[in-house]
């Protein structure tokens, strides 16, 4: 038998089929777009297309994410959170602080030793630090937001963007590209402000986070600017990535409709 | 318009409830209503006062009295605090300050506040409070005395505080012309002593495993209780939500209940309609059992000599003094009520709250309690995101139920 878990975020539906051994056999990640309906049909027909299976053979679906009530034929509905939690532990099963950057909900989760929630902690009603200020940021500087963690390479670093609000800081870009600011100073300069607003979410889940295995998941995760920018923010503790960190919600979901159909 | 709401408010809730369709939740409400349309009036000798004024001893002498915060929950409960909310932007109000003050102050300026007679400020539980009703005195040129609450129960304190309220009286009676008729003191004290066993009786009833109380029942309740205080329609309410739940503590031992959690509600609840109760018992079987400000931390007053019973009562309202004795009065209920975790709305601006956010987190923690810190404001229904709000609901009772 066949589970399926769909993650519904503001930014992207993604979506994750395993078999009974929970192996994943095939993920996909759709933007969401205006219709969240529609993207949920089309992340899950790409899905079973890729693993060459039939909706009736998925014994289960649960969803996740802000839209995760959209889901018709779900069996349950799980916070994001959960479903993270559960994710990154079948990745990197020894994670203790889970950082997760999405659209627009940034969190820090952790994990008791037998990968349980033990805390967690969200981002207020505002965007800094999420993915839509990522995505506004590389907007500004005209470049692929894909391009980032190379340009951040390239950086010599020590600049810093101050605005915490997306559209002040936007203007702040601005106004270092009209001075001549080089893009990938600028770059670093917004991952080390994706770094300042991580930290606090993290410290307020655990104080003293060395010590700690920590990880990333999200599509955030693919930049490897901000998750330098992170892992020097928290005093150089390594920040383990796992392999496509924007599907560890819809596999924690997956993993959860596997065991809640047992 | 706020006299023809309550006065409508009053008239369908007393038809509900001579048709048998009431509920001890209606009879909560039609106390209020019948409080608003007294406010609303233009009859009564009105005092805005602040939260912790002797409500008692001012209804002895004739005056109805209310705390200003309650017109801001009147206001988010009908849905209107938001406008007004806006409208305090002009007249020099933060946007992060409390919104149970800048609703009063955008109902003022809007002209929805009955014109008071006089007005009692209180130092305590915050400074918001006593800025509010020093605009009300100048925006309605009414004279006001402030009563300054001493930190702790020093007998000498005790003493400092009983000399302002003995100063207060000669303050309204000057003010009303009224003189104070000692026996009606003595009947409103006798009779805050009996609410105040009733209390006592009713929180012991929710304490029981599993309680019987639902997490409404008892939303907002002591801290409006108070302003019920040493009237009889307030001892008949309290004896009604006694009754009511003696009566479904038998039946709920006769036929179990589907309680699974227990939840202590930290500060003030959300005062505009929202889903957080119903989310909580349907999907979870969580229950909010104990509200912070739903507990009798006073002794009985002595009627014929009430101002030191009166003084220690106000200063031992755990909001006042160090955050130590918020810490310790959680740390106490969380224990008393089996609470499986608490919820902290923090409320927005209230600098009296979040400030002690992290103090209070800790300490509960400490004692195996998880804390959900949530950031809204419990007036500003504009404010609310409802997705954000289910999801940090949500995935912290999936964190419990795990
Ligand atoms: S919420 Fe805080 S600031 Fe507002 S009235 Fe209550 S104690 Fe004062």
């Amino acid at each position: 038998m066949y589970y399926l878990g769909i993650d519904i975020g503001s930014l992207s539906c993604d979506s994750v089929l395993i078999n009974d051994d929970e192996t994943v056999l095939a993920t996909s990640v759709v933007p969401t777009g205006a219709r969240n309906k529609e993207s949920i049909a089309r992340a899950t027909e790409e899905t079973l297309r890729a693993a060459s299976i039939e909706k009736k053979d998925v014994k289960a679906i649960v969803s996740t994410g802000y839209g995760r009530d959209r889901v018709e034929d779900r069996l349950s509905s799980v916070t994001e959170i959960t479903c993270h939690a559960r994710g990154i532990r079948a990745m990197l099963p020894d994670t203790r602080v889970l950082i997760d950057i999405g659209g627009q909900d940034s969190k820090s989760i952790l994990l008791g030793e037998d990968g349980k929630v033990v805390d967690f902690a969200m981002n207020d009603k505002c965007a800094a630090g999420t993915g839509r200020f990522l995505e506004a940021m590389a907007r500004a500087l005209q470049v692929d937001i894909d391009e980032m963690g190379e340009l951040d390479a390239n950086a010599q670093g020590g600049l810093s963007i101050s605005s915490i609000c997306t559209v002040f800081a936007e203007s702040e870009v601005v106004s270092l590209i009209a001075d001549g600011t080089q893009v990938s100073e600028i770059v670093r300069g917004i991952n080390n402000s994706i770094a300042f607003r991580t930290l606090s979410l993290v410290k307020r889940v655990a104080m003293k986070p060395d010590g700690f295995a920590i990880a990333m998941s999200g599509g955030v995760a693919r930049n490897t600017g901000v998750v330098s920018a992170i892992s020097a923010a928290l005093g150089d503790i390594n920040v383990s990535v796992p392999e496509l960190p924007d599907t560890i919600g819809a596999l924690g979901a997956a993993l959860i409709a596997r065991e809640k159909s047992a | 318009m706020m006299k023809e709401y309550f006065e409508e408010l009053e008239n369908g809730l007393q038809t509900a409830i001579d048709n048998n369709q009431g509920s001890i939740r209606m009879l909560y409400s039609l106390e209020i209503a019948r409080l608003g349309k007294r406010l609303y009036s233009g009859e009564d000798k009105v005092a805005w006062c602040g939260i912790i004024a002797p409500f008692d001893l001012l209804s002895a002498l004739d005056v109805t009295s209310c705390f200003v915060e309650f017109i801001g929950a009147m206001m988010a409960a009908t849905n209107v605090a938001g406008d007004l909310i806006e409208e305090t932007n002009h007249i020099g109000y933060s946007s992060d300050s409390c919104s149970y003050h800048r609703a009063v102050m955008g109902a003022t300026m809007k002209e929805l506040m009955p014109k008071p007679e006089l007005l009692i400020g209180t130092t305590c539980p915050c400074s918001g409070g006593l800025a509010v009703i020093e605009n009300l005195a100048a925006h309605f040129e009414k004279s006001f005395y402030l009563l300054q609450i001493p930190q702790d129960q020093a007998p000498k304190n005790v003493r400092y505080l009983a000399d302002q309220m003995r100063e207060m009286v000669s303050f309204v009676t000057k003010i009303t012309g009224i003189p104070m008729d000692t026996e009606k003191v003595k009947f409103a004290m006798e009779t805050s002593n009996k609410i105040r066993e009733v209390l006592i009786e009713i929180f012991n009833l929710a304490k029981q495993v599993p309680s019987p109380v639902t997490g409404k029942d008892l939303s907002n309740f002591g801290i409006v209780m108070a302003l019920f205080s040493g009237t009889e329609s307030g001892l008949a309410l309290a004896e009604a939500f006694r009754d009511e739940l003696k009566q479904r503590s038998q039946n709920l031992t006769a036929s179990g209940s589907n309680e699974k959690f227990r939840l202590l509600w930290i500060q003030n609840r959300i005062q505009f309609k929202n889903p957080i109760e119903k989310l909580l018992e349907d999907q979870y079987g969580a229950k909010i059992v104990i509200d912070e400000l739903n507990d009798v931390t006073w002794g009985a007053v002595d009627p014929d000599d009430p101002y030191e019973g009166l003084a220690s009562r106000a200063i031992s309202i755990p909001f006042n003094g160090p955050a130590q004795n918020r810490v310790q009065h959680l740390q106490r209920l969380a224990e008393e009520y089996q609470v499986h975790g608490a919820i902290n709305p923090c409320n927005w601006g209230c600098r009296q709250g979040t400030g002690s956010r992290g103090l209070i987190e800790a300490s509960l923690k400490e004692i195996g309690v998880p804390v959900l810190n949530l950031e809204v404001d419990c007036i500003d229904h504009k404010k609310f995101t409802e997705g954000q709000f289910r999801t940090r609901v949500e995935a912290f009772m999936e964190m419990m139920d795990s």
